[in-house]
């Protein structure tokens, strides 16, 4: 049996709109959140979760950490049914929302642990170990004292993570857990996470907008739209269905004119320079540059992928998302 | 026991990030000092005018006053997270984080907020309950000193579960719902004088629907001396109870309306 089951989970919400003149009765609507959602996780596994606002990422969380229960479907995380048996459950999963903190804010951050080790009943040896091995890799020592509404985001973004994982879960939900993050912070986050899901065999769930986090840390992403799978697999494999285009950026020494292009080159000015968006497919590459050198002395030239944001956006376009 | 244990806990962090506002702290206490000193004032201006109402002398009725005031703030000192923090926390999602917890959402709810300010309505309250002692010449027993404290235990119940009506509104619609203060805010207000002064439909409705007159104005009259209402003398002891069958109904709903619980957005 695996991990994490999830069979048929489908949930729908209603939604009354505001009423509209001269009707008795609001209108309601019925917005299907998840549609029979299938997918299976395997302990240790580090899964990506990304799909546009609204395709029901947060909905799946909630469900398989016990907060909603489902309108039809079942699902069974470490063989237990997480909306049925919410307290077994939760003992053994770690939830960190983003946007939404779980510390307390007015206290020094060792106070929310230490209330946070007797809600979930943690004997003090393994919580003493725990703390010490979570502050050390998460560099948390210098802002124990400190109350939380005082942290920068990064630290504050630190210290959650260190109170969902006291209780040492074998299950980890991170809800954009990067957002807002500098670059330091992130990949310092991405090395921890890396670090516990080897050092623990964690599994992660990880709900995304930043496609370098699924870069970093994942070997599998599952996409979702419309409440429905879309995807499930590994990242490249992904991507090359919609990595179909390059661009080149261009200057001329002096004011050289652009040749003509062949069809499919979309060509912009940029500058004082030129960028074409081309497929290579269509036109090689080496035969595009000669074409280009022909028209004049390249000062720079630059020739790079589309950016991993583009191909997921132009993912959702075809999937019509 | 360790819930107990939990709950103390809680309120002594709770009390300490308060405290981390000393001067905003200590100007609000003082608001509800000057605030409920003034529902005080205003129930001896009442007296003032009569000697009398029904059976009761001025000093049985700041012993009322001070009954209610005593209960109903205790609650909402020690129940903040029912009588007040409930709303905010469904709308802004930190019920969802509760849930994420290996807990009872009613037990995080008490261990999530504290209103010591209302200490200063107690202190009023104290207040009124020794003036109105003094001033009806209680002569107080210990089985009268248990039957208060029973009172003051199984009112708190019961304003807990008069709140936890508001909170199942919220978990289905989100808002929250003032009309339901009708019966809180409005149960205390009447409820501070004397059942029998009330018409009929009033003293029905703070008898079975919320049960006030039970749970305190029953006891009070047997402290107080005075006929229960043509009752034998040991049902002011068992009358309170309703407080905690209130609770208890309101706990089962509550329950099964977290059942229906359907989150706000991410």
């Amino acid at each position: 049996m695996a991990f994490i089951e999830a069979e048929g989970l489908t949930k729908t919400f209603t939604v009354r709109k505001k009423r509209e003149k001269g009707r008795l009765l609001r209108e309601k609507t019925r917005v299907k959140a998840l549609d029979s959602l299938n997918f299976t996780i395997e302990k240790g596994e580090l899964v990506g979760y990304i799909g546009p606002n609204g395709a029901g990422k947060s909905t799946t969380v909630k469900l398989l950490s016990g907060i909603l229960t489902p309108d039809g479907g079942t699902a069974r995380v470490n063989g237990l049914v997480p909306w049925e048996q919410r307290r077994q459950h939760v003992k053994r999963i770690g939830v960190v929302f983003g946007q939404r903190s779980q510390l307390w804010w007015d206290v020094p951050i060792l106070d929310s642990f230490d209330l946070l080790r007797d809600i979930y009943q943690v004997p003090e040896a393994d919580y003493r170990r725990r703390l010490s091995e979570l502050t050390e890799a998460l560099r948390l020592e210098e802002f124990l004292r400190t109350p939380l509404r005082l942290l920068s985001l990064g630290q504050r973004m630190r210290a959650e993570l260190c109170g969902s994982l006291l209780h040492g879960p074998e299950l980890l939900f991170l809800d954009e857990p990067t957002i807002g993050l500098d670059a330091v912070s992130k990949l310092a986050l991405r090395d921890f996470l890396k670090q516990e899901n080897a050092r623990h065999g964690t599994t992660v769930l990880l709900t995304t907008h930043d496609m370098e986090d699924i870069a970093a840390l994942c070997s599998r992403v599952m996409v979702l739209g419309h409440g429905r799978k879309l995807f499930d697999g590994a990242l490249p494999d992904l991507l090359q269905r919609y990595d179909t285009r390059r661009i080149i950026t261009l200057r001329y020494d002096g004011d050289a004119a652009l040749p003509d292009l062949p069809a499919g080159c979309a060509c912009a000015e940029e500058g004082e320079g030129y960028r074409i968006d081309y497929s290579p497919d269509q036109i090689p590459t080496a035969k595009l540059i000669a074409l280009l050198q022909g028209a004049g002395n390249i000062r720079e030239l630059t020739a790079q992928p589309q950016n991993i944001d583009h191909l997921i956006a132009a993912m959702y376009r075809e999937m019509d998302l | 026991m360790d819930t107990i244990r939990l709950y103390i806990k809680s309120m002594r962090m709770l009390m300490k990030s308060q405290l981390q506002y000393p001067a905003s702290f200590l100007m609000q206490t003082l608001a509800q000092l000057v605030m409920e000193g003034g529902e005080m004032l205003a129930v001896i201006l009442i007296v003032d005018r009569f000697d009398r109402l029904n059976q009761w002398m001025p000093g049985d009725l700041y012993f009322f006053f001070g009954l209610m005031s005593v209960t109903f703030y205790l609650t909402e000192v020690f129940g903040r997270g029912v009588t007040g923090a409930f709303p905010g926390m469904v709308r802004s999602g930190q019920l969802d984080t509760l849930l994420l917890r290996p807990r009872g959402v009613l037990t995080q709810t008490l261990c999530s907020a504290i209103d010591p300010r209302r200490f200063a309505c107690i202190a009023v309250g104290t207040a009124a309950l020794a003036l109105g002692s003094r001033l009806s010449r209680i002569s107080w027993t210990p089985l009268k000193g248990l039957l208060l404290a029973e009172s003051v235990l199984f009112g708190m119940l019961l304003i807990l579960g008069l709140f936890m009506i508001e909170a199942v509104f919220c978990i289905y619609s989100v808002k929250s719902v003032e009309l339901v203060n009708a019966i809180t805010y409005g149960g205390r207000s009447a409820c501070q004088y004397p059942i029998d002064i009330y018409a009929r439909p009033l003293r029905v409705l703070f008898t079975v629907a919320a049960p006030f007159a039970l749970v305190m104005h029953v006891p009070a009259a047997y402290i107080l001396d005075k006929p229960l209402y043509g009752w034998p003398a040991w049902t002011a002891f068992v009358c309170p109870l309703a407080g905690a069958g209130v609770f208890a109904v309101m706990y089962l709903v509550f329950r099964r309306a977290m059942r229906h619980y359907r989150s706000t957005g991410s």
